[in-house]
């Protein structure tokens, strides 16, 4: 056992060192860099003052220098300074972080709440009407779009009620009603789709614990065998829906930076956008690295969770 | 691994000796319903790209000053901004997103599919690099990925395509790999290459035409995310540029602000693409139903 | 007697007509309230000197203080509409070749220093990139416009004297932009790109990058009685369907930076209580011509390109029903200098379409470009949704003259310097003009050499036109002089305008005296004046 966590997280280290060079590089394929940005905002380019700026910030000096250096930064937690701003990459980061998380949370929280039921109920009333209803409006739901559900979400809702969640972020500890207003719209929009992955999943855990013999058994010999059935299907779903959260997560970034956009969130996810589209290297680098860290963790922990359950390999045999 | 499920329906009225057994198809079209209609809207997808110059009422990038107009008979499902035929548009669109989809998938997949192959079968050094490469690959948020590609190579159709065929290959990777693994120790395979028959007949003859089940599945299943993808980044103003009609880019926050003076701005491309993905969805779920009840919920 | 009668009851009448026709009393303005509105963009600094962005100008205008202001309630900006904000009085000497302002005594910095001379001479040294300037900055935009001042002096704490290497009267007008606020010497400059400490009737409280702005009231200010609001919030919205839910919603009190006629519609439609003001703006869109790069070298080529350009198609489809048409400036009735009516009209592009696009593929023709050999041609564009709606109607225009067109979308870091280095064919650009005069409008844009020439146009008559213009007292013989110079521009083709946007406000009734120019943008959000009815 342990021997496999050791192997696991080794694995994982590797997995992150190859991430961060990868994100390196691409960054810097991008033509362009910051300097060129800075002076695009003044509307013009003077080639002197852009070597003299260049020299400054240090994005003149060949691409493994400047790699050695982001590393020994992020080593010391030094997460960097944002070109863009003048300001520490960690002050705009860190204003945005509970934004991001919040939705992440709540879309997750929606997709369990509607995905899990919603599944449970399918199959146990497998290939009738409901089960049909549900599968068509699960799958519709993995195929719109999540930037078009937000945007005919707020369209409907200017429409209809002339309301729309405030365009300012209010923090839950300043007025949680209103914070979770805000919030409750773009989390659905958000977690829709996870919750018909979840739904699939679960129905189809569900399916193979009913299809098992010994319960087939019971039902044929006419035992009421619902609370059995239901703890021991639901469990054996338990593990593919947290193996589905840990890669879900990084198709979830996705989903957040649309939905950050739509709905006017000051998130992590939507300053990405902004600080690649700026050249913003320090920022784009460290968060990348962030999200890439929290899905290489997520994935991790779900092997670990695997690993006690599953005695082969709790006992080296795997 | 992957065989066809041979079903027979015991309901069915005692047929003559001498009457054929129904096709595979039409048994596939019987037992899965959505199936069916997942594969009737693909092939309209698949119809209404082919034939779009045919279907379509006006050309789809000719402005005229006709700007934002609701839908009528000259112009059935309304004009944009540009005074451009949306119904003309949305017709040409289905062409950028098959061929985006198309692409994407069939290069992630055929990349994704070498390495695999490559990989379960040399096992050893080479699968653990391969392995860890694909690991990079997948916990690397798709849209993040796209959007520095797309910084870095330029918005057009051929980096479109590369960056979204990027998130397919770990999965087609770790798909054929797996059959591969268990193909490979099956006792016909040894046997073949007891018999001298070199690696790469044994992989193409033996190997491969097993994991074309799965295959064919996850390309279908992929197509629909991959016209979701190209959808996002055109929404993020990074997808194809113009003159081609991308739905994503009509969706785009150009779209959303006419959206009150012209709402079916945003409810046609949206539906379009809700409904070409709905399709592949359903015949990739019909597929896997039937090719392999064992991988569903995979 | 009915004659005192008579009289008594003329007089009364007389009275009541008189009330009755004298205007009605102005509301006395109220004090408090925050006034909320959203500028065009995230700003990138807030630092005018150091960017070109309206984005930018918008919320430093309110903290910062120029050595004078255009009256926010004049709409048409010009040199009568020039008031004193730093200087109390000026006055030009040696025939407009020294410009001296006496300045106001009782101004303190944000930060309680007191404001002097030494400000005035550290900014605009440090501005005009003098070579024993205290200050240097990073990115200098605006170094062109004070490349005519000699030296700079401050002979006494409240006196500042600008030395000219020539006599140019325009320069007031520069120093009364947006674009020109006075940096306080003490301060590093680069502290002032996320901070802002000025003379302003606001002082900055809060700069969340790219989320929000919160500036309050400045109980020192020096017009006393002012300002009327407690503060302004600018809040960042990226997308315009939001800003206009958001205006709807009562979120934000004023919306419109950056709007077109459909979306002030689409707002107003959603609540009838809002208004709209619509203005001319002083931007324009313009088609920059790739002077060195064949085949456009050819003068009967680019003419093709306008006038396969339909101005009226233009203003239909990209500018929904509201656009300006003119040359290089503004033409009237907003602009000051710009061409007359009768000639505007016949500028290529304006006339019949038909007509002129049969003249541009005769055009083409005679240049070797037929149905079997056609121009191939690059639109580039920045990658923005502004930008590529108008340059996908443009390259559809060219498309219908049988030039084969494609569109290239450049993204944001890398326009200027792709412009600037010459690496396209035609492109399709947006230019903002900060205030309605030739000088800052002319020697950015079309002298030889400079930075933002994107044309590389050069012409040395041209050259020596603007330089007479820029010396000209006389305001008739000037105008003569900026209008040939204009009409030569567009025979050249050397940068063929689209047409002038209009510029929209969308406002709750309660919003009081917001101002709106109708020749430039840039100067008009100091809301030194603005007002709240709650």
């Amino acid at each position: 056992m342990r021997g496999y966590i050791v192997k696991r997280l080794l694995i994982a280290l590797v997995t992150l060192v190859g991430m961060s060079v990868v994100i390196f590089v691409l960054l810097r394929l991008a033509p362009g860099n910051i300097v060129d940005v800075l002076f695009e905002s003044a509307g013009y380019v003077d080639q002197a003052d852009k070597k003299q700026l260049e020299r400054e910030l240090g994005v003149d000096r060949p691409i493994v220098v400047q790699y050695a250096r982001w590393v020994g930064e992020l080593a010391h937690g030094d997460l960097g300074k944002s070109y863009r701003y003048d300001m520490p990459a960690w002050n705009i980061i860190r204003p945005r972080l509970p934004v991001t998380l919040e939705l992440a949370v709540l879309a997750l929280l929606f997709s369990i709440l509607f995905g899990v039921p919603f599944g449970v109920v399918s199959a146990a009333r497998q290939n009738r009407p409901i089960d049909y209803a549900l599968r068509v409006v699960s799958l519709a739901g993995l195929s719109m779009p999540s930037f078009w559900l937000g945007m005919v979400v707020i369209l409907l809702f200017v429409r209809a009620v002339g309301w729309i969640p405030s365009v300012t972020y209010v923090s839950p500890f300043d007025d949680l009603k209103a914070n979770l207003w805000q919030f409750v719209v773009p989390a659905v929009a958000v977690g829709y789709r996870s919750s018909a992955l979840i739904m699939r999943i679960t129905r189809s855990a569900m399916l193979e614990v009913l299809r098992e013999d010994y319960i087939r058994t019971a039902r044929a010999k006419g035992q009421r065998t619902t609370a059995v059935v239901w703890r021991h299907a639901l469990k054996n779903a338990g593990l593919p829906v947290i193996t589905l959260l840990g890669i879900e997560f990084a198709f979830l970034i996705g989903g957040l930076v649309v939905t950050e956009t739509v709905f006017n969130l000051p998130g992590v996810a939507r300053y990405l956008v902004d600080a690649i589209q700026f050249r913003d290297y320090p920022v784009v680098q460290n968060l990348t690295m962030f999200i890439a860290t929290v899905v290489v963790l997520a994935n991790l922990a779900v092997d670990l969770v695997y690993a006690w359950v599953d005695p082969r390999i709790k006992y080296g045999q795997a | 691994m992957a065989h066809v499920i041979q079903t027979v329906d015991v309901a069915a009225a005692p047929v003559a000796a001498d009457e054929r057994r129904p096709s595979a198809v039409a048994r596939f079209l019987r037992k899965q319903p959505l199936g069916a209609i997942g594969a009737l809207l693909v092939a309209m997808l698949i119809a209404t790209a082919l034939l779009a110059d045919v279907l379509a009422t006006h050309d789809p990038v000719r402005t005229s000053t006709s700007v934002l107009v609701a839908p009528g008979a000259e112009f059935w499902l309304g004009t944009d901004n540009l005074g451009r035929d949306l119904y003309s548009r949305v017709i040409h669109g289905s062409r950028v997103s098959l061929v985006i989809g198309i692409a994407s998938t069939m290069l992630g997949a055929v990349l994704g599919g070498l390495i695999g192959l490559v990989s379960g079968y040399a096992g050893g050094k080479t699968d653990l690099l391969a392995q860890r490469v694909m690991d990079i690959m997948q916990a690397l948020p798709i849209l993040v990925l796209a959007l520095v590609l797309a910084a870095a190579l330029g918005p057009s159709l051929p980096n479109a395509i590369i960056a979204i065929s990027i998130p397919i290959v770990p999965r087609a990777a770790r798909l054929i790999r797996a059959s591969v693994l268990a193909i490979r120790e099956l006792t016909y395979v040894e046997a073949a290459r007891a018999l001298g028959v070199r690696h790469v007949r044994v992989a193409l003859r033996h190997i491969l035409p097993n994991t074309m089940g799965p295959f064919i599945v996850l390309i279908t299943a992929q197509l629909g995310g991959s016209i979701l993808i190209e959808a996002a980044l055109s929404f993020l103003g990074l997808g194809i540029p113009e003159p081609y009609p991308s739905w994503g880019r009509m969706l785009s926050i150009a779209a959303a602000e006419y959206a009150e003076k012209a709402p079916w701005l945003v409810i046609w491309p949206g539906l379009a693409i809700s409904l070409a993905v709905f399709g592949t969805n359903l015949l990739g779920d019909a597929l896997r139903d039937t090719l392999d009840p064992r991988l569903r919920g995979s | 007697m009915p004659l005192r009668r008579l009289v008594r009851f003329a007089s009364l009448v007389a009275l009541l007509v008189l009330v009755l026709t004298l205007p009605a009393p102005a509301q006395a303005p109220k004090y408090g309230g925050v006034l909320r509105i959203h500028p065009l963009a995230a700003p990138p600094s807030l630092s005018p000197h150091e960017e070109s962005t309206i984005a930018t100008v918008q919320p430093a205008s309110a903290c910062y203080s120029g050595l004078a202001y255009f009256d926010p309630a004049k709409k048409q900006e010009s040199p009568e509409t020039i008031i004193p904000e730093l200087a109390e009085k000026w006055s030009w000497q040696d025939n407009y070749r020294n410009l001296v302002f006496l300045l106001r005594r009782d101004v303190k910095w944000h930060d309680g220093k007191p404001f002097t001379s030494k400000d005035v001479k550290y900014t605009f040294d440090m501005v005009r990139g003098a070579p024993d300037a205290e200050a240097k900055l990073r990115v200098n935009p605006r170094k062109l416009w004070y490349e005519n001042v000699e030296a700079i002096e401050a002979p006494d704490p409240h006196t500042v004297v600008f030395r000219l290497k020539r006599p140019q009267p325009s320069l007031l007008l520069l120093l009364a932009s947006g674009y020109s606020p006075v940096y306080p010497a003490h301060v590093p400059v680069a502290e002032l790109k996320t901070k802002c400490i000025g003379t302003g009737p606001y002082k900055l409280k809060d700069n969340r990058a790219g989320e929000y702005i919160e500036l309050v009231k400045n109980p020192d200010y020096f017009i006393k009685g002012r300002p009327y609001l407690d503060g302004v919030k600018w809040v960042v919205i990226k997308d315009r369907s939001t800003q206009i839910a958001a205006l709807q919603a009562g979120q934000l009190d004023v919306g419109g930076s950056g709007w077109n006629k459909a979306n002030a519609e689409t707002a107003k439609k959603g609540k009838a209580e809002l208004l709209v003001v619509e203005n001319d703006s002083n931007v324009n869109d313009n088609v920059l011509v790739n002077f060195k790069k064949p085949p456009l070298t050819d003068p009967r080529v680019r003419r093709a390109i306008n006038l396969a350009l339909d101005r009226k198609a233009y203003l239909v489809g990209p500018r929904l029903g509201a656009a300006t048409f003119g040359g290089a400036m503004l033409p009237k009735p907003a602009g000051v200098w710009g061409l007359p009516p009768a000639e505007v009209q016949k500028l290529p592009g304006m006339g019949d379409p038909v007509k002129q696009k049969a003249e541009a593929k005769k055009l083409l023709a005679e240049a070797g470009f037929t149905a079997s050999n056609p121009m191939k041609l690059t639109v580039s564009t920045r990658a923005l949704a502004i930008y590529v709606d108008t340059a996908s109607w443009m390259v559809d225009q060219l498309r219908q003259v049988g030039i084969d067109a494609v569109l290239e979308q450049i993204e944001t870091g890398v326009w200027h310097p792709k412009m600037t280095r010459l690496e396209y064919q035609v492109a399709l650009n947006l230019t903002g003009t900060a205030v309605d005069d030739p000088d800052a409008m002319y020697f950015e844009n079309y002298h030889c050499g400079s930075q933002r020439n994107f044309s590389g146009y050069c012409s040395e008559e041209i050259d020596k036109l603007m330089a007479e213009q820029s010396q000209t007292l006389d305001r008739a013989r000037r105008l003569k002089l900026v209008n040939e110079i204009d009409r030569k521009l567009q025979a050249d083709g050397a940068r063929p305008i689209l047409g002038w946007a209009k510029q929209y406000a969308v406002y709750w009734p309660y919003v009081k005296a917001f101002p709106q120019h109708e020749n430039s943008i840039y100067n008009v959000t100091r809301f030194q004046d603005v007002w709240l009815d709650k």
